[in-house]
């Protein structure tokens, strides 16, 4: 709270109040943060720095300092996870702000039945991740899966085993989370689009601008806080999948889907590595927040403005 | 600043009931889930930690009976995923944190030494005495013990078995292939006269089947995972490196559909009982699947055979199967390891073998006439339980596991850096966390 | 480009949008309408024989409608905390004064970067600690919080675009702070609550992992555990997951529909920039 209320004797008694106003107002916020989330983080930082092996409690739980984060330095599976997982975000992300764009720009419009295809739209999303999951699983059969009856009949001799080539395995983790998430890129942008009055469109047209110009001199850059909350919430999402890989790969075939949280998970909880699962996630931790400080910077001016 | 939604006054004045409701509704809400439904019972309850089996109502009928021997006892039945690796992380979850909620559970074979050297199981070698654990299986008690002691009651067994189309066999006069060779030539020949159909089906995704099947290539070709004598990996040695490249050379891709590197056990056993396999390896389980009508389009068709060896070796099959094991933190031990004698009783075993099919523990009851006449498979099957060869036993099983099913997994999928590299990196990482265990 | 052929593409993106969207869901429906041996049909069969069997082993033997209501349950008071505590702090972060507000959104942030697994163990503990586990308020709890950063910066952003003139007009009225927010503020927030509220009860809905590890008895398990539970040791029941699937997802569906009305409503509503 002092820091929040630190340098309050120069005020006038209103903005005293105003400001513990506002901590009141922050206090359940912040309540439920510090047990349930800043704690966790402490304590997960606290054990990156020992060696924990749980199969082995005779070995007792040393302080290591940084020793945990040498070998995860050294570890190859570790930065083939992190190869994965880059690509993994690189290329979904990517996708879903696009496509969440492309479906936020086409519902935006009036049309009959527009109520119709937004709930088209949304019905990935609703379903629960696991259910995706088995759904794409079994669509990906490389027997009695969708896909393969799709692109090539009946042909079964052409049939693939898609999720069990390395290469095209990521792919179709990439197709079930596009599948899944675009719609809440679509909804954020949606909100944006919303707020955009009609008047400017209208005073474009008059003017003249075509469909394209309207497009990249109004609308995007009016969207451009929703694309960046969307963008930010995504990237740092994609870069904890989890669920997709638990239940399509388990992180194969070849560790060709071993993304970072899956890796971490294994450590931790099938091995008992709890030290070293904990270094992993204070990996991702990290990276994201450097790709989280990178949009902010170069793309989000606007969200840092000071209010009066 | 027009168009002001309606928001006068009197309107603002109506919204507060709303608000106030939701508030008290967020209230109520919490309010209740505060509310312990009943765990706090005390009374005897015994909690049993366990998958959901596929036969719900034999086990009622198993509860039931114990309650009723036990009058004022409840078993208190929780039910976790099936996956093995799941259900371990979710019971390691509780035992590490040392749950008072959970009194029995059960353990697949490869937990003991884990569970024991963690202090998650009870030893118990007072109760469960060397008289009567000269009943079971041999292997299945070895698979329970760690530092002398043992740690699990097995409750059933599980090996893997090649299953068979007897009609196609038949139609080319072919018996059971003894060697994996053979296997591959007589499927290639019953292929090349059948539309649509594989060779073989077994399970090859990166995960602990793998290391069950790939076991199987590696033992019969006289290989090992780890060198029971020497405590040293085996992965390297040409043995194994040859039966691995026989699995990626003859087998995927080959007989078998390049597709198997995504199998677990339901897709593989798809395969075989939809009819587009000649051979099969799975677990006993199958044996039903693939002759029910209801399921399967070869019921009647199928034999089952010992596995396969290489020329020279012998067969082997990977141990499977389940045990009991009681919590060191429970405070119903007596009562649980009750619970756990009546489980792997005679009575019971036999009761679980007629109704739900699995193979029971105990040897003498493989020749009991009521069990072989309503599984006649157990008699082919019995032989492999006996000589079923367990994986690596070590503290460190999971991080080992790991390693090999990466291993495994790159080296048959052809991806990597070819089998010679890859399979001594294997083997040197195995080496590190198995100086680590005792 | 002339108009017709405008409107040509806007059909053909929308076709191939709602087509893309729903056919992977059309043929898990199909499934679901299958027998058991049409099921793994090699080729698959793309008509099914309408069969209700999935449905009925669904509903009896998988104890469909019980997950069901718990995730309304978790997922429903979730997102009503979640709102009621993003609204306040919303408030205060766009429009009171405070010192350090990019620090105090940027931790926040923190909460959604660190990867779940690891938060997941403690937060155990914790409710080990307070015998909330296999409780409603102990997965809850944890939802409301893993749901916060979201919440926060969407209402943040909200009210931030709201004008001064209404609460400074109020001001001038006599009202206090207090009043000032109950009054005219939180009545102006529906639109971001309800987009807020989407949100955060599709992630409450969708989540797996604390699901699964607090919620290990049947009478709180929520969908996802449920559903991933249906799996058998060695099959996979695909027919009732699509028939499990389905019945989870139409109520949710058209609870969506009536929310994006709604929203769409107070969004076109909240032209209030002029």
């Amino acid at each position: 709270m002092t820091i929040l209320t630190r340098n309050m004797h120069g005020l006038s008694p209103r903005r005293r109040r105003e400001r513990l106003f506002a901590a009141a107002l922050l206090f359940p916020c912040f309540a439920f943060v510090a047990l349930f989330a800043f704690y966790p983080i402490v304590h997960s930082l606290y054990l990156s720095l020992h060696r924990i092996i749980l199969g082995l409690p005779g070995l007792a739980q040393p302080f290591v300092y940084l020793e945990n984060y040498r070998q995860l330095w050294g570890d190859s599976v570790a930065r083939h996870a992190l190869t994965n997982t880059i690509l993994f975000v690189a290329v979904s992300t990517t996708c879903e702000l696009f496509l969440g764009l492309a479906m936020a720009l086409t519902i935006n419009r009036s049309f009959r039945g527009r109520g119709l295809i937004r709930a088209a739209v949304l019905i990935p999303w609703a379903i629960p991740t696991v259910v995706a999951s088995q759904m794409w699983r079994f669509i990906n059969n490389d027997h009695y899966g969708f896909l393969n009856y799709l692109l090539f009949g009946n042909d079964l001799a052409s049939y693939q085993a898609w999720l069990a080539d390395p290469s095209f395995a990521m792919v179709a983790i990439m197709v079930a989370d596009i599948w899944k998430t675009s719609a809440f890129a679509a909804l954020i942008i949606l909100a944006g689009l919303q707020t955009i009055p009609d008047e400017l469109y209208e005073a474009a047209r008059l003017d003249g601008a075509t469909a394209w110009q309207q497009f990249a001199r109004i609308t995007l850059p009016l969207i451009k806080p929703a694309l960046l909350i969307a963008l930010l919430f995504r990237t740092m999402d994609a870069f904890r999948v989890f669920d997709l890989v638990f239940v399509m790969t388990q992180g194969g075939p070849a560790d060709a889907t071993n993304v970072l949280q899956f890796y971490g998970y294994k450590k931790m909880f099938a091995e008992g590595l709890l030290g070293y699962g904990a270094t992993v996630s204070v990996l991702v931790f990290l990276i994201v927040l450097g790709l989280s400080l990178v949009y902010v910077r170069f793309l989000g001016g606007e969200m840092r403005e000071e209010k009066p | 600043m027009d168009r002001m939604p309606g928001r006068g006054p009197a309107s603002l004045r109506r919204r507060w009931p709303v608000f106030g409701l939701i508030v008290l509704l967020a209230l109520c809400l919490s309010l209740a889930g505060c509310g312990n439904q009943g765990k706090k019972e005390n009374g005897n309850i015994l909690r049993f930690y366990t998958w959901k089996p596929n036969q719900p109502e034999v086990w009622e009928e198993i509860v039931k009976i114990f309650e009723a021997e036990h009058p004022g006892v409840k078993v208190w039945r929780e039910i976790g995923p099936h996956s093995s690796t799941s259900f371990h992380d979710l019971l390691a979850q509780k035992l590490k944190n040392r749950s008072k909620d959970l009194d029995v559970f059960l353990m697949d074979v490869v937990w003991p030494a884990e569970f024991a050297a963690a202090g998650w199981a009870l030893a118990l070698d007072d109760r469960f005495r060397k008289a009567d654990r000269s009943r079971f299986f041999a292997n299945t008690i070895q698979a329970n013990t760690y530092g002398g002691k043992i740690y699990g009651v097995p409750l059933y067994i599980d090996a893997g078995m090649l299953y068979y189309r007897r009609d196609l066999l038949a139609k080319h006069h072919f018996k059971p292939p003894e060697t994996w060779p053979e296997l591959v030539r007589q499927a290639a020949v019953i292929t090349a006269g059948e539309r649509g159909i594989y060779g073989f089906s077994g399970q090859f995704k990166q995960y602990e089947g793998l290391v069950c099947n790939m076991m199987e290539y590696v033992m019969a070709n006289k290989g090992c995972l780890v060198n029971p004598r020497q405590g040293k990996p085996g992965l390297a040695e040409p043995p194994a490196r040859e039966a691995v490249l026989f699995v990626r050379d003859h087998l995927i891709g080959n007989a078998a559909p390049a597709g198997a590197l995504a199998y677990e056990e339901p897709e593989s056993l798809a395969l075989f009982v939809q009819g587009k396999a000649v051979f099969h390896r799975n677990w006993p389980y199958a044996w039903e699947a693939a002759n029910d009508p209801a399921r399967s389009r070869v019921a009647g068709k199928t034999g089952v055979a010992p596995l396969p060896a290489f020329p020279g070796g012998k067969s082997h099959a990977a141990l499977g199967g389940w045990q009991l094991g009681i919590s060191p933190y429970s405070e119903n031990k007596d009562l649980a390891w009750d619970f756990v004698r009546f489980l792997t009783s005679d009575r019971i075993q036999k009761h679980l073998a007629l109704k739900a099919g699995l193979a029971p523990t105990r040897k003498d009851l493989y020749d009991d006439r009521e069990i072989l006449a309503a599984c006649p498979q157990f008699k082919e099957m019995k032989g492999v339980f006996v000589s079923a060869a367990p994986r690596p036993v070590s503290p460190l099983y999971p991080a080992l596991s790991n390693i090999m099913q990466r291993y495994f997994s790159r080296a048959i999928s052809g991806a990597g850096a070819g089998i010679d590299q890859e399979s001594r990196l294997a083997s040197e990482e195995m080496e590190k966390i198995l100086t680590l265990a005792p | 480009m002339t108009a017709y052929l405008r409107r040509l593409l806007f059909f053909l993106a929308l076709a191939l949008i709602a087509t893309f969207s729903v056919l992977p869901f059309l043929w898990f429906i199909a499934t679901s309408l299958k027998t058991q041996v049409e099921v793994t049909a090699i080729p698959p069969t793309l008509l099914p024989s309408f069969s209700l069997a999935f449905y009925r082993s669904a509903l009896d033997d998988y104890h469909l409608l019980h997950y069901l209501k718990n995730s309304v349950i978790v997922a429903g008071a979730a997102t009503v905390g979640t709102i009621a505590i993003s609204l306040f702090a919303g408030y205060a972060l766009a429009r009171l004064p405070l010192r350090h507000k990019p620090l105090i959104m940027g931790s926040l942030l923190v909460v959604a970067m660190f990867p779940q697994i690891s938060i997941a163990g403690p937060v155990w503990q914790i409710l080990a600690a307070l015998d909330w586990l296999n409780s409603y308020q102990g997965l809850i709890l944890p939802y409301i919080t893993l749901s916060l950063p979201l919440g926060v910066w969407i209402m943040t952003g909200f009210f931030r675009e709201l004008p001064r003139e209404l609460e400074d007009a109020a001001r001038v009225d006599g009202c206090s702070h207090l009043q000032t927010l109950f009054r005219v503020i939180v009545p102006l927030a529906a639109p971001g609550v309800f987009t807020a509220a989407i949100l955060v009860f599709i992630y409450a809905w969708n989540e797996f992992f604390f699901a699964l590890l607090i919620m290990t008895q049947r009478p709180y398990q929520t969908l996802p555990v449920g559903i991933a539970l249906f799996q058998g040791q060695y099959t996979i029941p695909w027919g009732e997951i699509a028939a499990a699937s389905t019945i989870a997802t139409i109520p949710l569906v058209l609870l969506v529909l009536l929310f994006q009305r709604r929203i769409v409503r107070g969004l076109s509503a909240g032209a209030i920039k002029g």
